[in-house]
């Protein structure tokens, strides 16, 4: 084939066209990629709070429901009776957690220092039995951690309060929109289908979401009550901020196998400081190991609340925290776990929806 | 009227005509006048092009298909992959209910003949419905319950006719 001048002056210019406007498409894409990340920055929390108290209190708009109360109304109604409960309790419940929180920030140093002591015997005695590793300095690797953590602490103390604020205000606007209309937003999403699919995507996708919706709301309530179940049993004792303790054990029982070990650290070194390596301290640590761990959690509440399918490998379970905490700070350890659970279910049910049915282009296959 | 004014008008009408038009659909005979507006947010009004498929024999099946308009040919495919025509389908029929109680694939394939108008209500919705409007999703199961009764008796009188033909020769096969 013999090219013209003129064939490859225009093949020259189609090329360069084609360079220009796709090296364009993708500067742009990366400007809009960028905008919709600084416009989308902090809303990350409120909507994933809004997602998870939709979740949590579908159950009870259902339940109004059925008493022919419209949906609207019922969740009107259920905020209202939130907010009465919370108007009731409002003013003590946050005089007290704020002396609480205040006292604990008091009583800080007092348990890093204590921490530090315990450290710093306990590398005495291995340093002097394992004399290779004297250049490594825990403790003061320790110090310089506690020492950022409190000052992050003071500092964030009243951001945090500022961002309360803010959460207080769209976490429950944007979980009304999300029991209100995410049936519709599901359906919308799903109408978009073809024709073809759309009655397998429409199946699945209930599937799908009923399935991580009974997820969430097992794990919030199996939190809830391994909180509950630490603060009770800690009250027994004369240990301090037994109900921050028992929030925190319940906060980080979201992430398996890591979180109630991270959950338990607080807990005991207040015990080892204040209360001293007595009968009380081992009465601590049986109720977060076995009460609360052992027997509460793994016996009666994950057989009950949480489905095998959503059970990770360990390894997926470290990988997901630390892939979250890459991506989003503490809250991404929290929510990583939770958010590959449901990646699992996804896949899971499409599996089985596939195997139930055995769609022509796996039939062969498999049978 | 101008014909974007007409557009812009015309939905309450269309709309007050689904729910008359879903009325007189058998399936949901036994539904009462106000359940026919949560019917109509529970339904899926799909549009489909000529000659296309709704399903195919041996899909995952998961509810039933209610003609708007147009026309819909069920049929079969041998082993040579020759299409068995079944039935023609118009206007105010229905097909593919048996799935909608119990997950089943389905037992023949269903394409358009022109362009269509189908109304789809599937098992999930259903199930749905059962949790948060109870009676409502008992007078649609009592309306299909209707439905495939007078289909099974109708097969059996068959059966039983079919049966009746063949009697003689099977009679005399053994003797």
């Amino acid at each position: 084939m013999n090219l013209s001048k003129a064939h490859v002056l225009l093949l020259y210019l189609v090329l360069t066209a084609a360079i220009a406007s796709g090296l364009a498409l993708f500067s742009s894409a990366s400007t809009i990629t960028g905008l919709l990340q600084s416009a989308s920055s902090g809303l990350f929390l409120p909507l994933l709070l809004a997602l998870t108290s939709a979740f949590v209190l579908d159950p009870l708009v259902s339940l109004l429901e059925k008493y022919r109360v419209p949906r609207g109304r019922a969740i009107l109604l259920l905020f209202f009776a939130i907010s009465l409960v919370l108007w009731q309790t409002g003013s003590w419940l946050i005089s007290y957690s704020q002396q609480m929180w205040e006292s604990l920030l008091r009583d800080f140093p007092r348990y890093s220092s204590g921490l530090i002591t315990y450290l710093q015997e306990a590398q005495q005695s291995w340093q002097q039995s394992l004399p290779f590793l004297a250049q490594y300095d825990l403790t003061g690797w320790v110090r310089g951690l506690t020492e950022r953590f409190f000052a992050f602490l003071l500092v964030a103390t009243p951001k945090s309060a500022l961002r309360l604020g803010s959460l207080l205000l769209l976490v429950p606007l944007f979980s009304f929109f999300f029991l209100r209309d995410g049936d519709s937003i599901r359906r919308t999403l799903v109408g978009l289908a073809p024709n073809r699919y759309f009655e397998i995507i429409h199946d699945l996708s209930y599937r799908i979401s009923r399935q991580t919706a009974q997820f969430v709301r097992g794990r919030i309530l199996e939190a809830a009550i391994v909180g509950l179940v630490v603060t009770f049993g800690l009250s027994f004792t004369d240990i301090r901020y037994a109900p921050l303790l028992g929030l925190f054990a319940g906060v980080t029982n979201l992430v398996p196998y890591i979180g109630p070990l991270v959950g338990m650290v607080p807990g005991i070194l207040i015990a080892l400081v204040d209360l001293g390596l007595g009968g009380q301290f081992w009465w601590i640590v049986f109720i977060y190991f076995i009460i609360a761990q052992v027997i509460v959690d793994n016996f009666i509440l994950v057989p009950i609340l949480i489905s095998r399918f959503a059970n990770l490998h360990p390894l997926l379970v470290i990988l997901a925290i630390v892939m979250g905490g890459k991506l989003s700070g503490v809250i991404g350890m929290i929510v990583g776990v939770p958010i590959a659970s449901a990646c699992k279910i996804a896949l899971v049910e499409i599996r089985l929806y596939r195997r139930a049915f055995a769609l022509p282009d796996t039939g062969d296959g498999t049978s | 009227m101008r014909p974007q004014w007409s557009a812009l008008f015309r939905n309450k009408p269309e709309e007050e005509s689904l729910a008359l038009f879903l009325a007189r659909v058998p399936v949901f005979s036994a539904l009462k006048k106000r359940d026919l507006p949560y019917l109509e947010r529970l339904i899926h009004l799909r549009r489909y092009q000529s000659e296309e498929t709704v399903y195919e024999q041996g899909d995952p099946g998961s509810g039933m298909y209610i003609i708007r308009s147009g026309r819909v040919s069920l049929f079969t495919r041998d082993a040579r992959n020759r299409k068995e025509e079944l039935t023609v389908l118009g206007p105010g029929d229905f097909f593919g209910e048996t799935t909608l109680a119990a997950p089943a694939a389905r037992m023949v394939s269903a394409a358009t003949l022109e362009n269509a108008e189908l109304i789809g209500l599937f098992r999930s919705d259903l199930l749905a419905t059962a949790d948060t409007h109870p009676d409502i999703a008992n007078r649609i199961l009592l309306g299909l319950t209707m439905v495939i009764s007078e289909r099974l008796q109708a097969a059996t009188l068959e059966l039983r006719r079919l049966n009746s033909l063949t009697a003689p020769a099977t009679n005399e096969a053994p003797a």
